[in-house]
C-alpha cells in the first residue's frame, strides 16, 4: 500500500479558507485521512483521539501559535514523534530557528502551490 | 475551489471588522501587544488568502501593510496619531481591494498610492527589512514513520469481531440492519462481510425468512457495552457474539494522549511570537446559512401564524366553552407560534455593527475632504435590526452623516470661539425601544440656525413669509423635498439630495425619523425602525366592501367625521377641518376604484396619514376594525406594482387583504387631482 493511503494527517488553521486549500491539495494527492483543526488545543484534543502521523499547522492563529502549538505536542509523550510541518507567512529568520530549536520537521511559506505543499510533506515523511 | 473562495471572502469580512475593532481599540487608547497582534493577525490572514487565489493587487497591499504592523508589533515603530490615521487608511483601502477582488472588478491605485506611499513610510522609519531572508538554513527533518500504524486498527485499543445474524422478528418489526452496521461505522473503522450461506436458491426462498448474517470487525476504543447499544433496539430479534481479539495490540501507545495538554508556560518559546493571552477568547460558535433557506422559513412561520389565526377564528366560530382544552391549546400553541416567528426573524437580525463601522470611514473621508476635525463615537453595536433594514439605511445614514460633518458641525475656529473643542464629536447610538430599533445620530454643532431655514423655506415658495412656526415645525422643513441651507453647493453634501429623500427611504422601511435641535449645542436625528420587514403592524379597514390593512406608521391619528367639520373645496374636494387646520380628505374606496365618490361623508371613519413632506391627508373609509400584525405576502413578483398597494396578506378567516401604501396613493391621487393637498403646509400656521 502506498504511504498516501496509510498517512494520518491534521491541518490546523484559523482560517477555514486556508483549512479548505490544503485539504483539498492533500486530496489531489491521494491523502484520504486527514482531519482539520482550527486551533491548537482543538487540534490537541483531536490527536488524542485520533493519532496522527503529520500535523500541518499555520503559524499565526489566535491563542495558540504554530510554534507553541509545536512545543505542546513535543512535551507530550504520545506526540513526541509526531512530523510537524509549518506554514509561515514568510519565511522569518527567527520563527525557523524557534522552530528549528523545538523540533519543527520543515516549513512552508506562503503563498505556496499544492506541488511545494507535496514537496514539504515528502521531505518529512517520504514518497507519498 | 469556488466554494473555497467564496468562503474566503466571507472570511475576509469577518477578518476586516477585527481589524476596525482593533484598530479602533488603539485609537481609544489601547494598544497591549494582545490589540495589535489581532491588527496584525487580520491582514496577514488575508494576505495568506489573498496569495492562494493569486489576488496580486490584494496581497501586494497586505504585504506593505502587514510589515508596518509587523514594526510595530516588534516596537521598532511608535504608534502616533500619523500612523495610526494610516492603519485607518490602509483598513480602507484593503477593504476596497478586497470587494474589488471578489466582484472582478479593476483596480485603481490612485486610491491605494498615497496610502501605500504612507505606509512605506513607516517601514522605512521603521527601518525594517520586509522582505524574507530566502538563503534560510533549514534541513527538513524526515521522521521514521511506522507504516503498521496505518492499519486501519492503529488508533483503536481494541480489535472486536463481531457476529450478527438478525432474526425474521428484526425485519418484521421495522428494524434494517443497514443502520446498525452504519452505527457500528460511527465506532471506529469496520470490515464488514455478509454471510449467505444459509440462503437458499430464490425458487425455495421464503420471502419472511431472515437468512443473512454478517460478520463485522470493528477497531474501536469503546468497549464492549457501546457495541451492545448499538443492538439495544433489537435486543431478541438477533443472535450478536461480540469478541475482543486480544492477539492485536493497539498500535498507539493511548495512556499519554488523554493526559496531554497544552504546556503550562507558553514563555518558554520566547522568540516564537508573543506569549499567549491569559484569557483567550473563544469565538462564540457560528453557521453560515445560505439567506434563501432563511427566507424560505421566515416564509413557512409566516403560514404558520396565518393558519394559526384561521384556527383560533374556526375554534372560535365552533362556539366551545371558554374552559375548553382546545382553547387552552390553543393559546398555548398561539405563544410557541409568536416564540417561533420571534426566534426566527433573530436570525434574519444582524448586529448594526458592520453598519457603524461603514459610517466611520465616512466620517473620516469626510472631514478630511473639508478639513474639519472630527470624532465619531459609537455606543450600542451589538444591537440587533433585520439584514435587509441595515443593508438599505446605509445610504440614508450615509447622506446624515456627511451632513452632520458638513452642515451640524462648525469649522474649528468658530468652534474654539464658542468655547468648544476644536475636535467635533458625532455620536452614533443604537438601542431598543419599545419593540423598535432606534438609531440616534447627534452632533455638537451649532444646531439649526432656524431664522436661516425660516427665510430660505420663505424664497422657495414652500411657505408663506407671514406663516408662524413652532421651533419643531421649522426643523421639519428641513425634510422638505429640495430644501437645502448650504450657501453654496459643497463637495461633500450638496449634491441635491436633501433629507426628503433620507425621510422617504426610512419610511420605505416602515421607519420614521425626527429632528431635535438646540441653537450652539448640536442637532439630533432619531430614527425609529421596526424589528424586521416580514411582519408589520397594521390597521385592518373596510371600505366598500373590501378589507384593507393600513400600516400602522403611516396613521398619525382615527377619527369619526362629522358634518361641521366637512368643507367642500371647488367641485371634486372635500377638506375636512382638523385643529385649525384644513387637510384634504381622499376617498379611499374611490380612489382604489371600489365605488363612485360618495355626496357626503359625514359619520365615515378618518384616517389622518402624515406625508414625507410633512403635510397631512385623509382618506375616508367605512370602518376601523382591528388593529392587529400581518404577515407581508409580497405581490410585485405575480401582479407587478400597483399603484398604492404594497403587498398582501391573509387574515385569520383566510381571506386576502391587500395591504395600503397610504403614502404612494395619496400622492398619486392628488397629482391626478387638484393642488389641495399640495396648498396645505402653505397654510399651515395660518389663522383660519
Amino acid at each position: 500500500m502506498p504511504l498516501r493511503d496509510q498517512i494520518r494527517i491534521i491541518v490546523v488553521d484559523d482560517m477555514s479558507t486556508s483549512r479548505g486549500l490544503i485539504t483539498q491539495a492533500l486530496d489531489g494527492f491521494g491523502v484520504r485521512q486527514v482531519e482539520t483543526a482550527p486551533d491548537g488545543p482543538s487540534a490537541l484534543a483531536k490527536i488524542a483521539r485520533w493519532p496522527v502521523h503529520l500535523v500541518i499547522s499555520d503559524m499565526n492563529m489566535p491563542g495558540m501559535n504554530g510554534l507553541q502549538l509545536l512545543h505542546a505536542l513535543r512535551s507530550g509523550a504520545a506526540t513526541r514523534g509526531v512530523g510537524f510541518l509549518l506554514i509561515t507567512g514568510r519565511a522569518d529568520r527567527q520563527i525557523v530557528d524557534t522552530g528549528k530549536r523545538l523540533g519543527m520537521n520543515n516549513f512552508l511559506a506562503k503563498p505556496f502551490q499544492p506541488a511545494d505543499l507535496r514537496g514539504a510533506i515528502e521531505a518529512v515523511v517520504g514518497r507519498l | 475551489m469556488a466554494e473555497i473562495r467564496a468562503s474566503f471572502f466571507i472570511e475576509c469580512e469577518e477578518l476586516l471588522e477585527a481589524l476596525q475593532d482593533g484598530l479602533q481599540t488603539m485609537l481609544d487608547g489601547t494598544h497591549d501587544g494582545e490589540t495589535v497582534n489581532t491588527v496584525f493577525r487580520a491582514v496577514h490572514s488575508i494576505k495568506g488568502g489573498a496569495g492562494a487565489f493569486g489576488l496580486d493587487d490584494l496581497v501586494s497591499f497586505a504585504h506593505s501593510f502587514e510589515t508596518a504592523l509587523d514594526a510595530l508589533r516588534a516596537g521598532t515603530l511608535a504608534l502616533g496619531d500619523a500612523a495610526l490615521k494610516t492603519f485607518f487608511q490602509g483598513a480602507d483601502v484593503l477593504s476596497d481591494l478586497v470587494r474589488e477582488a471578489r466582484d472582478g472588478t479593476a483596480h485603481d491605485p490612485a486610491g491605494s498610492g498615497p496610502v501605500l506611499a504612507a505606509l512605506d513610510m513607516l517601514i522605512g522609519a521603521a527601518a525594517v527589512d520586509g522582505r524574507a531572508d530566502d538563503a534560510m538554513d533549514f534541513q527538513p527533518a524526515m521522521i521514521a514513520l511506522d507504516l503498521d500504524l496505518g492499519d486501519d486498527a492503529t488508533a483503536a485499543e481494541h480489535l472486536y469481531r463481531i457476529r450478527f445474524r438478525p432474526a425474521a422478528m428484526l425485519y418484521a418489526s421495522g428494524n434494517e440492519p443497514l443502520h446498525l452496521l452504519r452505527a457500528l461505522r460511527e465506532l471506529g473503522p469496520v470490515r464488514t462481510r455478509c454471510i449467505e450461506d444459509d440462503l437458499p436458491p430464490l425458487d425455495a426462498l421464503d420471502p419472511e425468512q431472515a437468512c443473512l448474517a454478517w460478520d463485522i470487525e470493528l477497531a474501536a476504543a469503546a468497549g464492549e457495552a457501546d457495541i451492545r447499544e448499538v443492538f439495544e433496539f433489537v435486543d431478541g430479534l438477533c443472535d450478536l457474539e461480540i469478541h475482543e481479539d486480544e492477539s492485536m495490540p493497539a498500535a498507539t501507545p493511548p495512556p499519554d494522549l488523554t493526559a496531554l495538554t497544552p504546556p503550562a508556560a507558553p514563555e518558554q518559546t520566547t522568540g516564537a511570537g508573543p506569549a499567549m493571552s491569559a484569557t483567550p477568547t473563544t469565538p462564540r460558535a457560528t453557521v453560515r446559512v445560505d439567506l434563501d433557506r432563511i427566507d424560505r422559513l421566515v416564509n413557512l412561520v409566516g403560514e404558520i401564524v396565518i393558519n394559526q389565526a384561521m384556527l383560533s377564528q374556526s375554534v372560535e366560530a365552533a362556539g366551545l366553552p371558554p374552559n375548553s382544552p382546545v382553547r387552552s391549546g390553543l393559546e398555548e400553541f398561539l405563544q410557541l407560534t409568536r416564540d417561533i416567528q420571534d426566534s426566527v426573524m433573530m436570525i434574519r437580525a444582524q448586529p448594526v455593527k458592520s453598519l457603524f463601522q461603514r459610517m466611520s470611514r465616512i466620517v473620516r473621508e469626510a472631514s478630511a475632504a473639508i478639513g474639519k476635525e472630527v470624532r465619531l463615537h459609537t455606543e450600542g453595536e451589538a444591537t440587533e435590526i433585520d439584514k435587509t433594514v441595515i443593508e438599505r439605511l446605509a445610504d440614508p445614514l450615509t447622506h446624515m452623516i456627511r451632513n452632520a460633518v458638513d452642515h451640524g458641525l462648525e469649522q474649528a475656529e468658530a468652534r474654539s470661539a464658542a468655547g468648544k473643542p476644536r475636535e467635533g464629536d458625532i455620536f452614533l447610538s443604537a438601542f431598543h425601544r419599545s419593540g423598535r430599533v432606534v438609531i440616534e445620530l447627534r452632533d455638537d454643532g451649532a444646531g439649526i440656525d432656524r431664522d436661516k431655514v425660516f427665510r430660505k423655506a420663505v424664497e422657495r415658495g414652500l411657505i408663506e413669509a407671514e406663516a408662524r412656526l413652532s421651533d419643531g415645525e421649522i426643523d421639519n422643513l428641513l425634510f422638505l423635498p429640495g430644501f437645502s441651507t448650504a450657501d453654496a453647493i459643497s463637495a461633500l453634501s450638496g449634491r441635491g439630495v436633501g433629507m426628503d429623500v433620507v425621510r422617504t427611504a426610512i419610511q420605505a422601511l416602515g421607519g420614521r425619523i425626527s429632528i431635535a435641535s438646540e441653537r450652539g449645542q448640536g442637532t439630533t436625528f432619531t430614527i425609529s425602525l421596526p424589528l424586521t420587514l416580514a411582519v408589520l403592524d397594521g390597521m385592518v379597514i373596510t371600505v366598500a366592501g373590501e378589507t384593507l390593512v393600513v400600516p400602522l406608521s403611516a396613521i398619525h391619528e382615527t377619527l369619526a367625521v362629522t358634518q361641521a367639520e366637512l368643507r367642500a373645496f371647488g367641485p371634486a374636494t372635500q377638506l375636512i377641518a382638523l385643529r385649525e387646520r384644513f387637510v384634504p380628505l381622499l376617498d379611499l374606496g374611490a380612489e382604489l376604484g371600489y365605488r363612485t365618490p360618495l355626496d357626503d361623508y359625514a359619520g365615515s371613519a378618518v384616517l389622518v396619514i402624515g406625508r414625507e413632506d410633512g403635510s397631512t391627508a385623509a382618506l375616508a373609509v367605512d370602518t376601523i376594525e382591528d388593529q392587529r400584525q400581518v404577515v407581508i405576502k409580497g405581490l410585485q413578483d405575480s401582479y407587478g406594482r400597483v399603484p398604492g398597494i404594497a403587498a398582501a396578506t391573509i387574515l385569520g378567516d383566510g381571506q386576502i387583504a391587500l395591504i395600503l401604501d397610504p403614502l404612494d396613493l395619496i400622492s398619486t391621487a392628488t397629482g391626478r387631482t387638484r393642488p389641495a393637498a399640495a396648498l396645505v403646509p402653505a397654510m399651515t400656521g395660518t389663522a383660519l
